[in-house]
């Protein structure tokens, strides 16, 4: 039995490392812009892992995760800024910090059920990345730089900022991903699962629901961190404009378009958010490129996307499909 | 003392506006079972409407009677077309529990995108129906307003006219009978569906007075609500999320020790000190400062 969960884990293993072989094949095809997306769809396949975790899991709504990016972000920043240490150690704080903030709230968290919750990562989503403006520390408006250097040079001239960028938020992504789908798959997994469908009979089976799903805030409020960090990493700093409540909302997009409680989806999920201000623009731009089309367009998309789908495909395309199928071989 | 007086008065005419969103949120909840995220946007796209007519005629009050139109129109509007879809699609599977906020946050997004679309990101204004400069005693001005009373007036008057149609009406009683038992009240001849789609009516228009009445002394954009939707979260919360007479209480609260917070503290420590109460009301006293040992539903 351990030897054939053992044997799972090890394929897992050899399909990510061939995963991320194909992924720096590709990158190495790609022109600068595709490469730069390319690390911006890996750093929302993080995000949204973190919301698949918690909410597609343990059951827990957060709308607060672009709120516990910031809290990634600003550690990661701060941690390199002040203390000259190596890139990361960076994004190990930003894991850290983030996971220890999220724990703190977990202990609020759970004992809240969905509306409780939802309004108050929601207060906390609108409201955290404020108080970056507040504290002088914390840089204020224009916030603070995040510059993880240039590529190493044994990687020659033609190696580029971006295919750095590319590079560490793709073995990131790749690692997360891969911890998380084994804690997914293991006890935890399916305890969470277990709490979600019903929490007094988890209870019953001798299960803690309340150390169980702050487990789940902390695990995913960390995942949450280490995106904030590799998203400050893109744009080179922490600004409290990066963690906008927009973020928050697109991340939940991301995450129902892609079903909520899949992990794989996430990789989709990543590309529709980088792909929907691309489309956004080009329509914009067709449209005579006026300041409004530019700042609202990408929002009515995103809005859009998340009502059809959530009226239409709650638990995501991949569970529409699978009960379709289950009616034609039923018949 | 003087200044004490000051703080409680401005606390009160700031408390009273999140009362509006607080009840706004609080009467959905009680019939829905749905936080309405979305009402942040609703009273902006009313108060959109309200400024529209209040620029063209110059009348603030003909701008609040159309921003309540709009919000109760609006309102009516999502629960029809929205809300009864929704809960016809979405009720199986992991997102079934999620999918009600959600849905309420994508209608945030949508309803801000339009508003945005239509009027763009500029701040607006709109004129205040009275005076924004403090009463003067004297050589002593304070930072009372005769705005801020006005503001106080106004939401007691509606409070006045929502506890009459609650307390007095038949229509208040399906309202209450549909939203504490909904089964029996549809056994005893409630049509509950449309008096569910009433009470959000009710909670649009309300909230539209909400909106119009920040933006008489705040500007107005796409966004200046967002704040306004968490105080009235909060203060839904502190009041149990159940009780209109809590979320008043609990919205008044809030306004006085925020505006504490203000005067006494800095204005660096308002959001962290709304959200410090939030967190201390959930942890010590989860059911809301109404409760009589009455467990929490939902």
């Amino acid at each position: 039995m351990v030897n054939e969960s053992a044997k799972k884990v090890r394929k897992k293993l050899l399909l990510f490392i061939f995963l991320g072989w194909v992924l720096l094949i590709i990158g190495d095809r790609l022109d600068e812009l595709r490469v730069y997306q390319g690390a911006q769809i890996a750093m929302y396949t993080i995000a949204l892992a973190s919301i698949v975790l918690l909410t597609g899991y343990s059951g827990q709504v957060s709308l607060g995760n672009g709120a516990m990016m910031a809290v990634g972000g600003y550690a990661a920043a701060l941690t390199l800024n002040n203390l000259q240490t190596p890139i990361w150690s960076a994004f190990m704080m930003a894991i850290l910090v983030a996971a220890l903030f999220g724990a703190f709230l977990g202990l609020a968290a759970a004992r809240l059920s969905g509306p409780y919750l939802a309004g108050t990562t929601l207060a906390l989503a609108v409201g955290l990345p404020a108080i970056a403006n507040q504290f002088s520390f914390l840089g204020g408006e224009p916030g603070l730089l995040f510059d993880v250097g240039f590529p190493p040079e044994r990687f020659g001239e033609e190696f580029t900022q971006y295919k750095w960028y590319f590079w560490i938020a793709t073995f990131i992504a790749l690692v997360s991903l891969f911890i998380t789908s084994n804690i997914l798959q293991s006890r935890f997994g399916r305890t969470w699962k277990a709490i979600r469908g019903n929490s007094l009979a988890a209870e019953l089976s001798g299960i803690h629901s309340s150390q169980m799903k702050i487990l789940a805030f902390t695990v995913s409020s960390g995942l949450a961190g280490l995106a904030g960090a590799v998203l400050a990493m893109t744009i080179s700093l922490v600004a409290p404009g990066a963690y906008t409540l927009a973020l928050s909302f697109a991340l939940v997009t991301g995450a129902v378009l892609a079903g909520i409680s899949s992990l794989p989806g996430v990789v989709l999920g990543g590309f529709i958010l980088v792909a929907i201000p691309e489309i956004a623009d080009a329509l914009a731009a067709s449209l005579g490129n006026q300041d409004k089309l530019n700042s609202y367009l990408p929002g009515l998309f995103v809005s859009v996307l998340l009502i059809l789908s959530v009226i239409y495909t709650p638990n995501g395309p991949g569970e529409n499909l699978r009960k379709h199928f289950h009616k034609k071989s039923a018949h | 003392m003087q200044k004490a007086l000051e703080t409680l008065l401005i606390g009160l005419s700031t408390g009273s506006i999140y009362a509006l969103m607080s009840l706004a949120l609080v009467l959905v909840w009680r019939s829905t079972r749905v936080v309405n995220f979305a009402q942040a946007g609703q009273a902006m796209f009313s108060t959109y409407i309200g400024f529209e007519i209040a620029s063209r005629s110059q009348i603030f009050w003909l701008g609040l009677i159309f921003a309540i139109v709009a919000g109760a129109v609006l309102g009516a509007g999502v629960d029809y077309f929205f809300m009864r879809v929704l809960f016809k699609h979405a009720n199986s599977g992991p997102a079934a529990v999620v999918a009600p906020v959600i849905a309420t946050l994508g209608l945030l997004g949508l309803i801000r995108s339009i508003v945005g679309l239509t009027w763009g990101g500029e701040f607006r204004a709109i004129e205040a129906p009275a005076s924004k400069d403090g009463y003067t005693f004297g050589e002593i001005t304070i930072p009372f307003s005769p705005l801020n009373t006005l503001i106080i007036v106004t939401v007691a008057i509606i409070l006045i006219i929502l506890a009459i149609l609650f307390q007095r009406t038949n229509l208040g009683l399906a309202l209450r009978a549909s939203a504490y038992a909904p089964e029996i009240a549809q056994l005893a001849g409630i049509r509950t569906a449309r008096t569910r789609t009433i009470g959000w009516a009710i909670a649009g228009g309300v909230g539209g007075v909400a909106g119009m009445l920040v933006t008489s002394y705040n500007f107005l954009t796409p966004y200046s609500l967002d704040l306004l939707l968490v105080f009235g979260f909060i203060a839904a919360v502190i009041g149990g999320l159940e009780s209109m007479a809590g979320a008043v209480v609990g919205a008044l609260v809030l306004g006085v020790g925020l505006t504490i917070i203000l005067n006494y503290v800095g204005t660096s420590l308002v959001f962290i000190g709304g959200f410090a109460v939030l967190l201390l009301v959930l942890l010590i006293k989860p059911d809301g400062i109404m409760a009589r040992g009455k467990v929490r539903r939902g």
